[in-house]
């Protein structure tokens, strides 16, 4: 962002008397724009991916009744993604099917072993490796796209046979010149920030339209 | 709570998302006066610690990276700490004192009067939540809370100084409110920053 950029979002930081009620009017007007803004983005990934989502909800479906499981992984904001994605379908409270489903990225002593002895490329793609077996899902997030352990990591799924999942951000990155991606959702906004709510909104979708495909299925 | 079957579509699950963050934009003032009260305690040296239960555990590890490692290039570091991260320490609280007082024991041991505490509870009722804020109250922090339905005990005991109620009773749609919620607040937080005459306390009220 530029100073002018800067200046027109927010004239107060160059006025030089400090006006506190003008700059609290300006906070709150930008607030209300970001929610208009997280709106219109859902919209457009619900225009662009809402049948996408109920087709790769069948397949996960599918690969859970047959006993399959779901790996989550992400860098960063998006390693607290994939944690509320295994934690949702491992532990997702009362009145609904706990489903079978890890983090890769809970382990703090394989992830440091990992890194320290090969390299943080190799951290998913390893655990992959050890864990994974070909029924199971692979659920990647990442918001540029490019993450190098993320690819490392669904080729690695893809070769073994796994469901692959990508929710990535702006226009994919290398994510979307993957061949080993099954289903990969992009959210199309260059703020990471509004990339990560409109992810959220992807995947508590997907686990609903999951729980309803395995519903009447015996527990 | 299970929804109606038939009702699971991908538009239907959109559209749930709508109401939830017009009334967000709704509550903007409410979003500006926390972030204030924020900057003024980062300003003064204080530090963010974060804690939640399920969800909003990964809500508190996230919100902790967003403000040590900003996404936007140029924005200082500003320290935060997630209570959620040291499961050594969560086990053994739990075990010794009961889940009730894990984030309590570590506020009292980590925290300062200089500090925020940012709660987050899809339904304000989380026991640990509550003893959280109010060992945090009797440090003198600042204390936040983001809390949806009906806002729960946190609400209506008035349990922190600053409460954000995401209005949907489905706890991913609440959690997505949040999200935005602590986007926001540490996007503002630091356009406060950057103007520090508003900082001075002799601007707070």
């Amino acid at each position: 962002m530029t100073t002018d950029e800067v200046e027109s979002l927010y004239p107060f930081l160059y006025a030089d008397k400090v006006d506190l009620d003008a700059v609290l009017a300006q906070v709150s007007a930008s607030t209300a724009a970001k929610a208009a803004e997280i709106t219109q983005l859902r919209a457009k990934v619900l225009a662009a991916d809402g049948d996408r989502l109920a087709a790769c909800a069948a397949e996960m479906a599918a690969r859970f009744a047959d006993g399959g499981r779901l790996l989550s992984f992400g860098n960063g904001g998006s390693s607290t993604d994939a944690q509320e994605v295994a934690g949702l379908f491992l532990a997702p409270g009362e009145g609904f099917r706990p489903l079978p489903a890890f983090c890769l990225t809970n382990d703090i002593a394989v992830v440091t072993a990992l890194t320290n002895d090969i390299g943080f490329d190799v951290v998913f793609a390893r655990q992959l490796a050890a864990l994974a077996r070909p029924g199971d899902i692979a659920v990647g997030l990442s918001t540029s796209g490019n993450s190098a352990n993320l690819l490392a990591a669904f080729d690695e799924a893809g070769r073994r046979g796994l469901l692959t999942v990508g929710i990535a951000g702006y226009d994919g990155g290398r994510m979307a010149e993957l061949d080993s991606i099954d289903h990969l959702f992009t959210v199309p906004s260059a703020s990471v920030h509004r990339v990560q709510e409109a992810q959220t909104t992807i995947y508590h979708v997907l686990w609903e339209l999951v729980l309803d495909q395995l519903r009447g299925d015996d527990q | 709570m299970a929804w109606a079957s038939g009702s699971v579509t991908p538009r239907a699950l959109f559209d749930r998302r709508t109401a939830p963050i017009d009334d967000l934009a709704g509550h903007a003032e409410d979003v500006a006066r926390a972030c204030h009260a924020m900057a003024v305690r980062f300003h003064r040296g204080g530090k963010l610690v974060v804690f939640g239960n399920g969800g909003s555990c990964t809500d508190a590890q996230h919100v902790a990276v967003e403000f040590v490692h900003p996404v936007i290039v140029g924005k200082r570091a500003l320290p935060a700490i997630s209570l959620t991260s040291d499961v050594a320490t969560l086990t053994s609280v739990a075990t010794d004192e009961g889940l009730e007082e894990v984030f309590a024991h570590q506020i009292r041991f980590l925290a300062e009067s200089t500090d925020i505490a940012l709660a987050l509870s899809v339904d304000g009722d989380c026991p640990n939540v509550l003893r959280g804020l109010a060992a945090a109250r009797e440090l003198g922090m600042l204390t936040v809370a983001l809390i949806g339905g009906d806002g729960g005990r946190i609400a209506r005991e008035r349990a922190a100084d600053h409460v954000l109620v995401a209005r949907s009773d489905d706890p991913r749609v609440v959690k997505e409110v949040h999200v935005t919620t602590y986007h926001v607040l540490w996007e503002l937080v630091h356009v406060f920053f950057e103007q520090p005459g508003v900082l001075d306390p002799t601007v707070l009220r």
